[in-house]
């Protein structure tokens, strides 16, 4: 019997006590309801069809389960799935992402073909940008992770879409929750961790192509890779590229604050785009020493939807736009994303070491006609660095460097690792939202996980990480007086001012891991933490765009976060059920609050939104019920529910911005046996119900909730003897209008896109 | 059977825990009421030289924050009005001296009504044209509520 119960005394709150008795609840449900079925397990070796039901869960069922549990027993547990294995062997709630599941579920951007899986949301701007929410936890509180480096983009910005390649993403690993302790910082809401495919096994020669297309923005792409291995050495090379037109929703206007915007055949006006991708490695393999080096480049541009630049209300010439459902005009951004990433390993005895070398940058530009905020001239001087359509531009530069050394000992299986950074990042254009700043961190980290017996796993760690910013100050170009010519030197306001900042941080992490048969228990408690941004601390200026004017916070201390992860996971023959709920304490989460104050110099008459900090409580859960009816049919159930409050400050009552509201997905998947010109043929229908998001803090607004209905289908088709993958999608298929809440142009009531048909074609040679 | 007496024993728990006491919590947007003698109004006209009495109604549930003026020239037609029927606009014009105002104002504490009045001198050497009037409101947990006009300056 497995009842734990890990008392979390954080502040005289019911809804604590209700969820650890929930969680308490589910897992005496979860350990009553396993008793061993020998008459099930003959049934399922009778009947040869059910036999394969069982093999798609990638395990042998124990051949004799009369007494349980017993350690010799669980020695003939044979488990080959590497997503289990991982799923029993961590404390954390992680998910593993295989390939087949990106490619039936492939959307615009990788974001938006996750947002299946329980726990996981997105901020999607446009159809072919989206990042990350994690349990409702974005922006800078998730790290996304891409062959072992940290990526870095401008993880703050809501309309900055996430810089990588989803045809060159494997496997995608999630953890749902801290892992401050592995990653670092920012690993403080969940981790998205991308791996590139594993070098070619064999010699030879091969590769792939994909092919794709989508009704809804006109998207057409694709992607093709090769590879060569002989003996010790391998190449590879990847080349992805995409170009797709506005996307459609379906209505015919819609009102940007009051301002009444008429959409042409129901097209988001401007929000074409374009993405073309290479990637290349060559490595070499030997049995002990392994080094891969890896090149990669992600260049994106696309249009921001014309009527709203931000969320302010623009006039366009709509007759220009409208020409062309193709064209990028202005407002639009470009992105370049450049990584090098040199990974050695080496194998020695009971150690394997590892040395990841990184250089990345990410160069972004935003251009959009000069319009005049606040105090700026009516005419744009011509004397300006910029060009006049140049508003913002961001060049970041980052070199990291990891190491670690893994010990493989009988029972414990031992981690140390340090890891180093420097960023340097520079702005550019007439727009001013964030300082140029400097960084360097660097952290130390050892992991302990302990096999006690067989069913038994302890997993400790412990992390000290430090890190210095230096922020430039940033001076405006133009006088905040109402009569330039009246302007004397004072009136050139400093939006940042020169400082330097220096944090440390230590963070721990116990888990627990029970692993009878075929039941997966775990818990795991630990802090996390995130060091405040350039933009947190220093910035002072006015988001034109949202009509509001940030001002920074040069003390906030670093963001520390407790949290209580526990997981269940029952697998029958016939059902695989799993719930990972969690409660999670923020003593003092960083929060740009909105107040009642507007400021005249600084912030040219826009309301006054200071970055504080406050205390946060939220708790969670995601379910999944999996239900393989025969061989052919197959039901699925999954969940997710997230409550934020906070529990002091300004906002005290109020929730989090971006709080994903509670979702669930009702599936049917029919896989018929066939032969010959189709092989593994799959069917499958999901119902997908949202609740209408009451919680909100300002300025969000009350989310209505929706019901949609997407398709699947695919099969292997062979011709000429050759296999061609074909998927369809059929996204939306009712064309509902809703509106998502965590959408970036939610607030401008911008519905969802409308009904979307996409196929794919993929051919591996 | 273990499991049982465990169940039983969180019910108890669960039933004695009672409803957390949940502070209530302002999710309305404060609002500006366009009455008879508001002004300006959609497409109002002033002219150059004369004082413009800005009067608006504003209201909200709770109580009030603030409130900020912004004129600023609309030559190019760049729009932030948040008015549905848009007026009769002059052709797009290159500014030279346009007129450009920003004034915030604190409500008094404790109001759910207030009306904002301020008086608002139009100089005589400023650009003729279309001109952007916007009004910001705030309450006191921070909702927002924009209102920009469409006016023209003669």
């Amino acid at each position: 019997m497995f009842h734990v119960v890990v008392f979390v005394y954080l502040q005289c709150n019911c809804i604590l006590l209700h969820m650890t008795y929930l969680l308490l609840f589910v897992t005496s449900l979860l350990s009553f309801s396993y008793v061993p079925e020998q008459r099930l397990l003959e049934a399922t070796y009778l009947d040869s069809t059910e036999g394969q039901a069982q093999r798609r869960w990638d395990t042998v069922i124990p051949a004799k389960l009369d007494t349980f549990p017993r350690i010799q027993e669980l020695e003939e547990v044979v488990v080959i799935d590497q997503a289990e294995m991982i799923r029993r062997e961590e404390s954390n709630n992680v998910e593993l992402i295989k390939q087949d599941f990106i490619r039936e579920n492939r959307s615009g951007s990788l974001m938006k073909s996750l947002e299946r899986i329980p726990g996981i949301s997105m901020i999607g701007i446009g159809s072919g940008a989206s990042k990350p929410l994690i349990r409702g936890l974005g922006f800078n509180q998730v790290m996304v992770v891409e062959n072992g480096l940290k990526h870095e983009g401008q993880q703050w910005g809501a309309d900055h879409g996430l810089e990588v390649d989803q045809f060159a993403a494997d496997q995608i690993q999630i953890i749902k929750g801290p892992a401050s302790f592995k990653y670092g910082s920012d690993a403080i809401g969940g981790v998205i961790d991308i791996r590139e495919k594993l070098a070619p096994a064999e010699d030879g020669f091969g590769g792939s192509v994909e092919l794709g297309a989508r009704s809804n923005n006109g998207w057409f792409g694709g992607s093709a890779n090769v590879f060569y291995r002989k003996n010790n050495w391998f190449a590879e090379g990847r080349l992805t590229v995409a170009d797709y037109g506005d996307f459609r929703v379906p209505t015919d206007s819609v009102f940007v604050y009051d301002f009444g915007v008429a959409l042409h055949e129901g097209q988001v006006r401007n929000s074409a785009g374009q993405e073309l991708d290479f990637s290349t490695r060559v490595g070499f393999l030997g049995k002990n020493f392994r080094n891969t080096l890896g090149v990669s480049r992600v260049s994106t541009k696309a249009g921001f939807f014309a009527n709203a630049h931000g969320l302010e209300p623009r006039q366009v010439d709509t007759g220009l736009h409208d020409r062309s459902s193709r064209d990028i005009l202005l407002p639009f951004q470009e992105v370049t994303h450049t990584k090098v990433i040199n990974k050695v390993s080496y194998a020695a005895g009971k150690n394997f070491l590892q040395l990841d070398l990184g250089y990345q940058r990410n160069d972004r530009k935003e251009w959009s006609q000069y319009v005049n905020h606040g105090y700026m001239p009516a005419i744009y001087p011509a004397e300006m660095l910029y060009p006049s359509n140049q508003e913002r531009a961001f060049d970041k530069e980052v070199f990291s460097i990891n190491v670690k050394d893994e010990i493989f000992l009988d029972r414990h299986e031992l981690g140390f690792g340090a890891s180093g950074e420097y960023q340097h990042n520079d702005i550019g254009g007439w727009g001013f939202l964030i300082p140029a700043f400097q960084q360097y961190s660097y952290g130390f980290f050892a992991i302990d996980k302990y096999k006690l017996t067989p069913l038994w796993q302890l997993t400790a760690a412990l992390r000290f990480d430090h890190s210095q910013i230096h922020v430039e100050e940033y001076q405006d170009w133009f006088p905040s007086v109402e009569d330039a010519s009246q302007a004397t030197e004072d009136d050139y306001l400093f939006r940042a001012e020169e400082f330097q900042r220096k944090f440390n941080s230590l963070v721990w992490s116990v888990g627990v891991n029970y692993n009878p048969g075929d039941l997966v228990l775990k818990a795991n408690v630990g802090t996390s933490f995130r060091m405040p941004i350039a933009k947190e601390l220093a910035a002072n200026g006015v988001n034109y765009h949202y009509f509001r004017y940030e001002r920074g916070n040069a003390n906030l201390d670093p963001e520390r976060s407790l949290q209580l992860d526990l997981g269940g996971e029952l697998k029958k023959e016939k059902w695989l059920l799993s719930f990972s709920p969690f409660v999670n304490y923020f003593s003092n989460y960083i929060y740009l609050n909105p107040t009642a104050e507007m400021d005249v110099l600084y912030g040219a008459g826009n309301q006054v939104f200071n970055y504080t900090q406050a205390e946060v409580l939220r708790y969670g859960a995601e379910l999944s019920a999996l239900y393989q009816l025969n061989s052919k049919w197959s039901f699925e159930l999954l969940g997710e529910y997230v409550y934020s409050e906070q529990k002091s400050g300004d906002k005290q009552g109020f929730t989090l911005p971006f709080s994903p509201p509670t979702s669930g997905i009702i599936n049917a998947t029919y896989k018929p046996l066939t032969e010959g010109f189709f092989s593994n043929p799959y069917f499958a229908v999901d119902f997908r119900a949202t609740a209408r998001q009451e919680n909100i803090v300002p300025p969000e607004k009350v989310t209505p909730g929706y019901q949609l209905v997407n398709l699947r289908a695919g099969s292997a088709i062979s011709v000429f003897g050759q296999e061609i993958q074909t998927d369809l999608q059929v996204q939306n298929l009712f064309n509902t209008r809703y509106l998502n809440h965590t959408s970036f142009y939610r607030l401008i009531n911008l519905p969802e896109a409308g009904r979307n048909i996409s196929v794919s074609l993929s051919y591996e040679f | 059977m273990k499991n049982w007496r465990l169940f039983i024993l969180m019910m108890i728990f669960l039933a004695s825990c009672g409803e957390d006491e949940k502070p209530l919590i302002d999710t309305e947007y404060p609002e500006i009421l366009v009455e008879d003698d508001s002004f300006p109004l959609q497409c109002s006209v002033i002219e150059r030289g004369t004082t413009l009495e800005f009067k608006a109604y504003f209201s909200d549930n709770v109580e009030l924050g603030s409130y900020s003026l912004d004129i600023h020239h609309n030559f190019d037609h760049h729009t932030h009005s948040t008015e549905v029927n848009s007026c009769n606009e002059d052709p797009i014009k290159t500014p030279v001296n346009p007129l450009l105002l920003i004034q915030t104002f604190t409500i008094p504490e404790g109001l759910t009504e207030y009306v904002g009045t301020a008086e608002i001198e139009i100089p005589a050497d400023i650009d003729p044209g279309d001109y952007h009037f916007m009004i910001r409101l705030t309450d006191q947990e921070g909702w927002q509520t924009l209102q920009g006009l469409s006016i023209k300056i003669e």
